[in-house]
């Protein structure tokens, strides 16, 4: 019976399920106005962006070799003044959006270049493009948020699809399902956990290492790219510091999601858990009135334990 | 016994990769000189130690746990909280050795924590730090309550603006402390420790050196010198505002990265990342000097930090294949 208990809680999505309850009681003790269907949506508005990085930054860090993407919160921002600067120089809106995806693609290529491919430290690396993007995106502004946009912007942040929040159904679900379904159900999805396993053997099992990394990179670049837009509409600005803080804060959905930093062990819904998690102890802190400074004081807590508590549970069942 | 039986430790010399780091320290220097007239005076040039001497003392102990493999993300959000402490005790005109040793003590004890959640809970140390800086981030917002901490008096501005014997206390105080510790590193077995756990902590458990041990030391140890660095901050600034040490910790996993210590252990140096923190600093100063708008100040610092480990690996796989020629000759010759 204890061995069985302990078995359930060692699986990462149970234990973050039982989190989710225990927070969910937590809050609406807390705050009245917790469960409605008002704040659910302000909530899952509120999570959006962090859900995309946090996808990116789970998938660089289950293919290993210590790989990590620093520069997700840089990129949020750079391109987002990009797409800032093609609305304001007259191009249709969604084009532009299309195209700042593909910006956010280019950065993330260079992570892959100098990481994957080069063979750079992943945390130096992507600390190095961090440094340059953020700065870029303060020099090309001056600083000054960039306005302007249409109106019929804001809907992708603001509207609502078959009544639910248009980025959760636009963007992020789509960008899920399709992230799971690769890794669920193709060869590359596969090679992801086996390069992130032991990438010797998979060397040489004739995958190409260097290859899914850079891949990965590019990816994070692209979701960092998707939740730029998702900025843009939801401040209807494009801010040169909307990413500061994503960095961090993907890297810790994606522990307390249950990725092991070493990488090769894993699972997007983990990660989908702990973005809901951790958004809705910040709106419902918010909620509630406490200053929202204590969210991280609460988050590193909550990371901390849930990894400690991981590992005893890992040690357990070994 | 004769004296030669003894065995003579092994003294580590510089490597060539901290030669390089000198050596591009010397020529930023020549240019700089070269195309600004004012960088050369000593007010300048005092102005730069200055402005840098905290993150030069929190970059001997980044050195240290980097050597071991791990980092520490925490540095600046501990730092802020030592520094709230510091000023709250110079507001009550408490004694500066009391305040200096309840600065370090803090330090240490943060430091120390940090290490056991990573040797003790078995906790990645970017995890654990992550999660170490962002409660302690969050105790830096509820301790200034909105407020800032400003006009402190100036008790520990000697650190950064006094002058000793004629010279910069900063270069004093820099001196003592990088001699201390890379004899520290050097010849004594704790901190040589560092380096034998770095590269192998199974190798250094079975010739008996507990790889736990050496790195609760050494995040001891880097918790003090962040306590320390505390209150050079105060001393500079005569204040503590909410966003007290938010850049520290990259600045100087970024200075002692540029200084050639590897993120993957093993490898380091103090000399080579004072030579970082010096080059980090020159520059951004020289950006200041050349009149580039300051924005450009962390777009440089990122490329460069990607250039020196570019560098970095062209040397080590240079190395590298050269012993593994080395390696075939000496088969062919059998």
């Amino acid at each position: 019976m204890k061995n069985k208990i302990i078995k359930i809680l060692s699986n990462r999505v149970f234990f973050l399920l039982i989190l989710l309850v225990v927070v969910m009681i937590v809050m609406s003790i807390i705050s009245p106005y917790f469960l409605n269907v008002n704040s659910l949506i302000t909530m899952a508005r509120f999570g959006a962006v962090l859900a995309l990085v946090g996808l990116g930054q789970s998938l660089v860090i289950l293919a290993g070799g210590a790989g990590i993407d620093l520069s997700v919160g840089s990129m949020i921002s750079l391109a987002g003044v990009m797409f800032g600067f093609m609305v304001n120089a007259g191009m249709n809106v969604w084009l532009a959006a299309a195209l700042t995806v593909l910006v956010g693609g280019i950065l993330g290529s260079v992570n892959g270049i100098t990481v994957a491919l080069w063979g750079l430290p992943p945390l130096i690396g992507t600390l190095g493009t961090m440094y340059a993007y953020g700065a870029l995106a303060l020099v090309m502004t001056n600083g000054v948020p960039l306005s302007g946009f249409p109106e019929s912007f804001s809907f992708l942040a603001n509207g609502k699809v078959f009544g639910l929040p248009s980025q959760i159904i636009l963007v992020v679900l789509p960008a899920f399902l399709i992230l799971f379904f690769i890794m669920q159900k193709t060869n590359f999805g596969r090679w992801i956990y086996l390069v992130g396993v032991n990438e010797n053997a998979a060397q040489f099992s004739g995958i190409q290492v260097k290859r899914v990394r850079f891949v990965l990179y590019v990816i994070s670049g692209i979701l960092a790219g998707l939740g730029a837009i998702i900025m843009s509409s939801w401040l209807m600005a494009a801010r040169p510091d909307t990413g500061s803080g994503m960095d961090m804060r993907s890297i810790t959905v994606a522990v307390l999601g249950g990725i092991d930093i070493y990488g090769g062990v894993g699972n997007l819904v983990g990660t989908i858990l702990a973005v809901i998690i951790v958004t809705m102890i910040a709106t419902g802190l918010q909620l509630a009135n406490i200053n929202t400074i204590w969210q991280l004081a609460v988050l590193g807590v909550i990371l901390l334990g849930a990894v400690s508590l991981n590992q005893v549970f890992v040690s357990k069942t070994k | 016994m004769n004296k030669s039986s003894r065995v003579r430790p092994y003294i580590p010399k510089p490597s060539r990769r901290e030669y390089f780091t000198i050596i591009i320290l010397v020529i930023e220097i020549i240019i700089f000189s070269i195309v600004s007239k004012n960088f050369l005076s000593a007010n300048n040039l005092e102005t730069v130690l200055r402005n840098s001497t905290d993150l030069a003392v929190v970059s001997i102990g980044m050195t240290m746990v980097m050597v071991l493999g791990g980092i520490d993300i925490s540095v600046g959000s501990a730092l802020g909280v030592v520094a709230i402490f510091v000023g709250w005790m110079l507001q009550r005109e408490f004694n500066p050795v009391l305040i200096g040793f309840v600065a370090v003590l803090l330090g240490t004890i943060i430091g120390v924590f940090n290490g056991f959640l990573v040797t003790k809970a078995k906790i990645p140390a970017i995890i654990a730090t992550l999660g170490i800086s962002n409660i302690l981030r969050a105790a830096i917002f509820g301790m200034l309550g909105g407020s800032w901490l400003t006009g402190l008096p100036q008790v520990f501005t000697l650190f950064t603006k006094g002058h000793i014997l004629g010279l910069p206390a900063p270069v004093i105080l820099l001196s003592i402390f990088y001699f201390i510790f890379w004899v520290f590193l050097t010849y004594i077995p704790a901190g040589r420790h560092i380096y034998a756990v770095g590269n192998s902590a199974e190798a250094s458990t079975l010739s008996g050196i507990s790889a736990t041990r050496t790195q609760i030391v050494a995040f001891g140890l880097l918790g003090s010198l962040v306590g320390f660095s505390a209150l050079i901050y105060v001393g500079r600034l005569a204040s503590v505002e909410i966003t007290v040490g938010n850049d520290l910790a990259m600045a100087s996993i970024a200075a002692v990265v540029v200084g050639g210590t590897s993120v993957k252990g093993g490898k380091g140096s103090v000399i080579g990342t004072l030579a970082g923190v010096l080059f980090i600093a020159i520059m951004k100063n020289g950006i200041v000097l050349l009149g580039i708008p300051s924005l450009w100040e962390k777009a440089v610092v990122g490329v460069l930090i990607i250039l020196s480990v570019v560098v970095d690996l062209v040397f080590t796989q240079r190395s590298e294949r050269q012993k593994r020629e080395q390696l075939s000759k000496q088969r062919m010759a059998i």
